[in-house]
């Protein structure tokens, strides 16, 4: 099964791309039409919604026009272009007769808002909460711990390709189980985010890289999409074949609900699993695998969401998932704000996260996780491991053998700007300089450069037309159709990457004389 | 009838294409390169492309920017 | 008389085996395949074997391997030290494998180790964090006991040596304050390994020593059963001069006392007063006292009252004998001279001028020296440009005894002179030079001479002033030996220059004890332990010198050189990657920029046949061996006063001591393979520019590679000690609009092949060699002979090519060697020390103006 290539695995762009009956469908759950409200709007965008909302009347684009100050306008137009897209307001059409138009917002997205805010219904849109007695060793920490490990792991196979070894000893380095499960691993390698390489090794492809760059946040969703897109996937291979039978191939509507539905729920508490539609229970183990959701085998009846589901519509930016977790659990004191969905990004201190990047290519990383280290790895050469710092250096090995794995020398400096030593980052303000040294950013640029000395392209030469004019028709076409890579007028001759169409064109050609 | 020659394009900087015409002419007995092109473009046998790159490879390693060792402990006699 | 003091008795001979470690440690795809004999770096400069006898030769070679035996012994990974608990691979997490042996993960963190500065590997290696509160402290601390190995910004890395603990238990740390202090800076406990090799090594080292009091040689020890150890030796025993008791005690020496002069105590302290010790002056005598853990440390010796030290007296004759028993039984002697109590000797009378003050480094590395009241031997290690020569005057005018400077070149034999007169209110005949050109004494009873190494270790026939002149070096006490550019002699040479001449102390001077020949360990017994090594960056921070951009500008060949390049041998490769033409044109851009920028520029060539065509080309003085001492004379003036002469090309002759204050901008367009010293010494012209603490000055050292060739290599290996000092290497690919630059050379094809052509047709007879090494350590100018030629080839002296170029493009390259000798003939007329005037300056202006028009109505 070919990946599926390139996509930006973004949330914004995958509901970009639904059908307008699909959002129908999908606002008719009060928590989605909330999940998106909170996250995906503007805030511009939100404040129409607001304004529409309850307002008898609706609203035309005049009244807007009248808020909105001139500069501001392009910020509107934006605004209600989004809120279009995502079939959250429509505009009547502007006739002669009345120019302006109409504004409102779609019935059940209305609906579903105001139920929402309200509170009543019986959608259970917000999930059950669980009436039996709980496990009282279930608590936040725990699940923060367990989902913490999960992703680690799965981070660390995107990596690695490697499981985690399990650690005799316990405590926080490595897991218990030894990876990321089979059906999590194929997801990855469908995604594109890890690829074979020479003797069926699993190694990371440049996606994974980017993957490993994304903020915690848009790593989940980007997990969560590769497995959307794969049931879309699935769905659409199972109607061709006519093999849906029993009609449970999972519905993308079904599936995106329910995550919209777990973001709502509140962390730490236990919900009722038999509250759910059958097709969501199904759902349940792959959402074990990925970390969103934890049940205790003994206890089947309730299920957990755990932090990374909780966050899923949070604005929260923080760096990696166990920044998101420590930044939460930090117990400073007058440092309310620390906790909860929207904190601002932290700089990291001591622990995790802090590249020092030194004018002789030497790095000192502060970090004791092994996923940290195994990402530098990727790239450097690891020299000294201390309790709570590591010690390496970039040489070219190292950084060619990272481009060879597909990683760009963009992305090696994106990566160490994204998690540059705060003293770093202070030094460069101070100077106005890049924060990591600008000869540094050019040698790891040079030596991608140097691997690419030779650019090939296989193909077919042609020459010893018989005039000018054939070689100037066939130049021609084969520009056209996209194949032509080089020419030279002068000497009469080209060369094209595909020679089928070429040959088909010349037969037609001499038919047509 | 054009002709058409099955083969590899090689795009690269003249001095590049000055070590490849040289490597083929002094190591490969003039068996990897079809056509001079231009400046920067030569026609390559396609089964001699990964000969020639290793022999490219090689050539420029010489000309590579030094790093100091990793591991000093082998420099400093006293230790 | 005999010998009263021959080398420690651990120098090296090994002149073969140096040869093989003479090739630096290879990094990751070094190119082996290179003629190896090209990258022999300055042995084939040096002294010719056969100026020795065979059986000196021997002696050398047996004195090498007792060196080598003796500092293998102390090496931290041999077996000898414990602490094998780190040995071994421990798995603690999946991270772990990367690391082999070192994980240290499981060493546990202290408490407060965000407060704590250093890291430390079983191996020695230190690793400091510069933003943590206690890193001035820390850094102090780790100079004294550690080599710094990478010094950039936020996070330096030191190493623990036998050589570094050498020499901080021979200024006077004891072992147990060095492992308390390091563990007060230390954020895990220190590893056991780290504590046996401090022990072990700090036991044997430093614990004895040889003073010279009273022109009696004591073996002196704080350590009576040490000492008794000694004395069980029977070649020792017997060396012990009888009738005096067997060991007498007496107070350990202190700088109460002792000003340095020059520092802010000295000022209005005269020094004749406090010869004996004077207790008045005690208080005012203590210098640098700052928050230096090392100065805290010997407060606290001082505390505890004085110390008691024990001695026994031995024969003049037997000194060498017990040192090399000492070095046998393990204890190497460390030498020190009490020359407040040197009665013997007279004194020389030197002060420093009034109103100079030297500046903290300099003073730091002075008070490890006199530390405890008495001159320790050893090496003093600051940037160029940074005053080494100041620290080396200070010193002589703190010991006042007897003085001897060895310098490199008969040029820095005069700089030297003229910088004691500068500094110093020393009687100018007082202070006397000996060279191939002048062997004069000085008049009184003690002096300054001021020589090269050369004069003193040539043991060829001498005339007959030569003779009497190293007679009369031989013959008497010195009380102080200087020796400049440590890092450019070859062991062989120290040990010779030692063997000859008694001093009783030894002062290295150098910016690196950076050698490609690994034979840093033979220095430190040759002349002692290092004593200080300033940071870099922190003095150019501190604005004592210059502030540099170093850039690396990368110049492509034309297709038809690089095509001539690829065939070539290596030495027609080097000649090839240096005439480059658009490297001319990139000089020529950097040129015309930083002249209009009011820069002072000088461009170095150590590939002779370019330095004179870019001369020639480009229109500029030049200087190189081949050019008479008085031209050069001239040539220099020019460029230090003249406006109009703002670029100056040189050959490796100005790697030698040159002063050229002035010159605020570098340009390297050819240099000597990979020499790591030689780039950090050029760095060093510019470093001292008196404008550097203008408001954003900034300093520029560019070097010019030509891409895709072998010198991209060693460019960048030169680069590697600066790279770790904390110096950036910016790479320019591309310099803005160079094709407008006016009059640029080789702009046409036409140009470039008529180079190319004429370079390969000047150069395939053989390559031209400076003939500059009479001033290194080769022979005197004009006598090269058949034992000069090692591994070069064996072209004699310059080559003439005027001829052959006339012969081939006509009378315009004619037009080029007169243009030359006009450039420097320019400035003939106006004389030695002379300042230019203005006539004289419009006169070399007009012969440069008729000279162009010339060749443009050539065109």
């Amino acid at each position: 099964m070919s990946s599926f290539g390139p996509s930006s695995f973004l949330l914004d762009d995958y509901l970009e791309k639904l059908p307008g009956a699909t959002f129908r469908k999908l606002y008719q759950q009060p928590s989605t039409a909330f999940a998106i409200f909170r996250r995906m709007l503007p805030p511009l965008a939100k404040v129409y919604v607001q304004a529409l909302l309850y307002s008898p009347t609706p609203l035309t684009t005049n009244d807007i026009e009248l808020w909105t100050q001139p500069e501001g306008k392009g910020t509107s137009n934006r605004a209600i272009a989004r809120l279009r897209s995502l079939h959250i307001a429509q505009l009547s059409q502007s006739t002669r007769a009345k120019k302006a138009q109409d504004i409102q917002l779609t019935a059940n997205f209305k609906k579903s808002l105001r139920l929402a805010l309200e509170g009543g219904g019986s959608h259970n849109s917000f999930g059950v909460p669980s009436t039996l007695p709980t496990d009282p060793k279930i608590h936040i920490q725990y699940l923060d711990h367990w989902a913490g490990r999960i992703w680690q792991d799965i981070l660390y196979y995107v990596v690695n390709s490697v499981p985690m070894k399990a650690n005799e000893s316990g405590g926080r380095h490595g897991s218990g189980g030894g990876g990321p499960k089979r059906a999590v691993r194929e997801l990855l390698k469908m995604g594109g985010l890890v690829r074979e390489g020479a003797g069926g090794l699993v190694q990371i492809s440049e996606h994974g890289f980017n993957f490993l760059l994304q903020e915690a946040n848009a790593q989940v969703w980007t997990l969560l999409l590769l497995w959307l897109e794969a049931a879309d996937r699935n769905k659409a291979l199972a109607k061709e074949q006519g093999t849906d039978i029993t009609g449970t191939a999972i519905d993308n509507v079904e599936m995106l609900s329910f995550l919209f539905m777990l973001a709502s729920l509140e962390l730490g508490r236990a919900y009722d699993t038999s509250a759910l539609t059958e097709t969501r229970k199904n759902m349940l183990p792959a959402l074990a695998d990925f970390g969103l959701i934890y049940i205790d085998r003994d206890r089947p009846q309730q299920y957990y969401p755990t932090r990374l589901a909780t966050t899923l519509t949070s604005l929260s930016t923080m760096r990696s998932v166990s920044a998101s977790i420590d930044a939460a659990t930090k117990k400073t004191p007058g440092d309310a704000g620390s906790l909860g969905a929207d904190s601002t990004p932290t700089a990291p201190a001591d622990e995790n996260g802090g590249i020092v990047v030194e004018t002789n290519y030497r790095i000192y990383a502060y970090t004791s996780s092994p996923l940290q280290i195994a990402i530098l790895k990727l790239f450097c050469r690891l020299h000294m491991r201390f309790p709570n710092m590591v010690t390496a250096r970039l040489t070219r090995e190292s950084v060619q053998e990272a481009i060879k794995e597909g990683i760009t020398a963009n992305q090696i400096i994106d990566y160490l700007v994204a998690h540059a030593h705060p003293q770093m980052r202070r030094a460069a303000a101070a100077k106005g300089t890049t924060v990591i040294p600008p000869t540094v950013m050019d040698q790891i640029r040079l030596w991608q450069l140097e691997s690419q000395r030779m650019q090939k392209t296989p193909g077919f030469q042609f020459k010893d037309f018989e005039s000018v004019e054939e070689y100037r028709q066939l130049a021609e076409y084969a520009t056209e159709i996209g194949v032509l890579v080089w020419k030279d007028d002068r000497k009469g001759t080209f060369f094209v990457s595909k020679v089928e169409q070429i040959r088909e064109f010349l037969k037609a050609r001499k038919k047509g004389n | 009838m054009p002709r058409a020659i099955r083969g590899v394009l090689i795009e690269c900087e003249p001095a590049i294409k000055s070590i490849l015409i040289h490597i083929d002419s002094t190591q490969l007995n003039n068996d990897a390169i079809i056509e001079d092109l231009d400046e920067t473009h030569l026609m390559v046998k396609e089964q001699m492309v990964k000969t020639l790159q290793a022999r490219l490879d090689e050539k420029l390693k010489e000309t590579y920017r030094v790093e100091v060792p990793l591991d000093d402990s082998d420099e400093d006699k006293g230790m | 008389m005999p010998p009263k003091r021959k080398a420690p008795g651990t120098q090296g001979a090994a002149a073969k085996a140096g040869r093989t470690s003479a090739l630096s440690t290879p990094g990751p795809g070094t190119p082996r395949s290179l003629d190896s004999s090209m990258m022999s770096e300055e042995d084939e400069d040096f002294l010719n074997d056969e100026d020795v006898d065979e059986a000196q030769k021997q002696r050398e070679d047996m004195l090498a391997k007792e060196a080598d035996q003796f500092v293998n012994k102390w090496a931290l990974t041999s077996k000898n030290v414990d602490g094998g608990e780190e040995a071994g691979q421990r798995t603690y997490d999946a991270a772990s494998q990367y690391f082999k042996k070192r994980d240290y993960s499981h060493y546990q963190l202290k408490p407060d180790h965000q407060n704590r500065p250093l890291w430390i590997e079983p191996d020695g290696t230190i690793v400091l964090e510069r933003f943590s509160p206690l890193s001035e402290q820390a850094t102090d601390f780790l100079i004294t006991i550690a080599e710094p190995k990478s010094r950039p910004s936020l996070l330096h890395e030191y190493r623990i040596t036998t050589h570094s603990l050498y020499a901080a238990v021979s200024i006077g740390l004891r072992p147990q304050d060095i492992i308390n202090t390091l563990d007060r800076f230390l954020k895990t406990p220190l590893p056991p390994r780290i504590l046996n090799f401090i022990s072990s090594c700090t036991q044997s080292y430093g614990k004895v020593k040889l003073v010279l009091k009273n022109n009696k040689y004591f073996v002196e020890s704080v350590d009576t059963q040490l000492l008794q150890k000694l004395l069980a030796d029977p070649q020792i025993r017997a060396a012990r001069i009888s009738g005096t008791t067997d060991i007498s005690t007496s107070y350990a020496p202190t700088m109460a006392g002792l000003v340095i002069p020059g520092t802010k105590n000295a000022a209005g302290v005269h020094q004749a007063d406090l010869k004996q010790g004077n207790n008045q002056n005690g208080e005012q005598g203590q210098a640098g006292a700052e928050a230096d853990v090392f100065a805290a440390l010997n407060e606290e010796d001082d505390d505890d009252e004085k110390e008691a030290v024990h001695s026994f007296e031995i024969s003049d004759a037997s000194v060498e004998t017990v040192q090399k028993q000492c070095l046998e039984i393990g204890f190497p002697i460390l030498e020190e001279y009490d020359f407040r109590n040197d009665n013997v000797n007279p004194n020389l009378e030197i002060d420093l001028r009034p109103n100079t003050l030297i500046r903290p480094y300099q003073e730091k590395s002075l008070s490890k020296m006199f530390g405890n009241g008495r001159a320790k031997s050893g090496i003093i290690v600051l940037p160029c440009g940074a005053g080494k020569t100041l620290v080396g005057i200070t010193a002589a005018c703190t010991i006042r005894k007897g003085v001897i400077v060895l310098c490199t070149s008969s040029m820095s034999v005069v700089q030297w002179r003229q910088e004691f007169l500068k500094w110093s209110n020393i009687n100018p005949e007082d202070i006397a030079v000996f060279t191939a050109d002048s062997k004069n004494k000085f008049s009184g009873s003690t002096g300054i001479i001021v020589t090269t190494y050369s004069m003193v270790t040539n043991s060829r026939e001498r005339s007959h002033d030569s003779k009497k002149m190293m007679d009369f070096l031989r013959g008497r006490e010195w009380g102080l030996m200087l020796l400049d550019e440590v890092h450019v002699v070859p062991a062989d040479v120290f040990r010779r220059v030692i063997s000859s001449i008694k001093s009783h102390s030894k002062l290295g001077l150098t910016a690196t004890l950076l050698r490609e020949d690994d034979k840093i360990s033979h220095l430190n017994f040759l002349i002692g332990p290092k004593l200080y090594e300033a940071n870099w960056m922190e003095l150019s921070q501190q604005g004592h010198i210059a502030k540099v951009q170093c850039a690396e500008v990368w110049c492509s060949m034309p297709p038809e050189f690089y095509d001539e390049y690829l065939r070539a041998n290596s030495h027609m490769k080097r000649t090839l990657y240096a005439m480059n033409p658009r490297k001319f044109q990139a000089c020529q851009y950097l040129i015309n920029y930083h002249e209009a920028r009011g820069d002072k520029i000088i461009v170095f060539s150590d590939e002779l046949y370019s330095l004179k065509q870019y001369a020639l080309k480009l229109k500029k003085v030049f200087i190189y061996g081949g050019t008479g001492q008085a031209e050069r004379m001239q040539v220099l003036e020019n460029f230090q006063h003249n406006p109009d002469v703002n670029t100056l090309f040189l050959s490796k002759i100005g790697d030698t001591s040159l002063d050229l204050p002035e010159a605020t901008c570098l340009i390297q367009i050819s240099s000597h393979f990979g020499s790591r010293r030689q780039e950090a010494q050029r760095l060093g012209r510019i470093l001292r520019a008196k404008r550097r603490n203008d408001e954003g000055f900034n300093a520029f050292f560019y070097s010019l590679v030509s891409k895709d060739t072998q010198e991209m290599y060693y460019s960048s290996k030169r680069q590697a000690f600066l790279v770790d000092q904390g110096y950036a290497f910016k790479v320019i690919t591309q310099l803005a609009n160079i094709n407008d630059t006016p009059d640029l050379a080789f702009a046409t094809p036409q140009e470039r092949r008529e180079l190319l052509q004429r370079t390969l047709v000047d150069n395939e007879k053989g390559f031209e060699q400076d003939a500059e090494t009479d001033d290194l350590f080769g022979k005197p100018s004009g006598r090269r002979g058949a034992g000069g030629a090692r591994g070069r080839k064996a072209g004699n002296g310059v080559r003439r090519t005027a001829g052959t170029l006339g012969e081939l493009s006509g009378g315009q390259d004619m037009a080029y060697i007169e243009q030359n000798k006009a450039a420097n003939k320019g400035l003939k007329g106006k004389g030695a020390g002379k300042k230019a005037d203005a006539g004289g300056q419009n006169s070399f202006f007009k012969k440069i103006q008729r000279e162009k028009e010339k060749i443009k109505g050539a065109r």
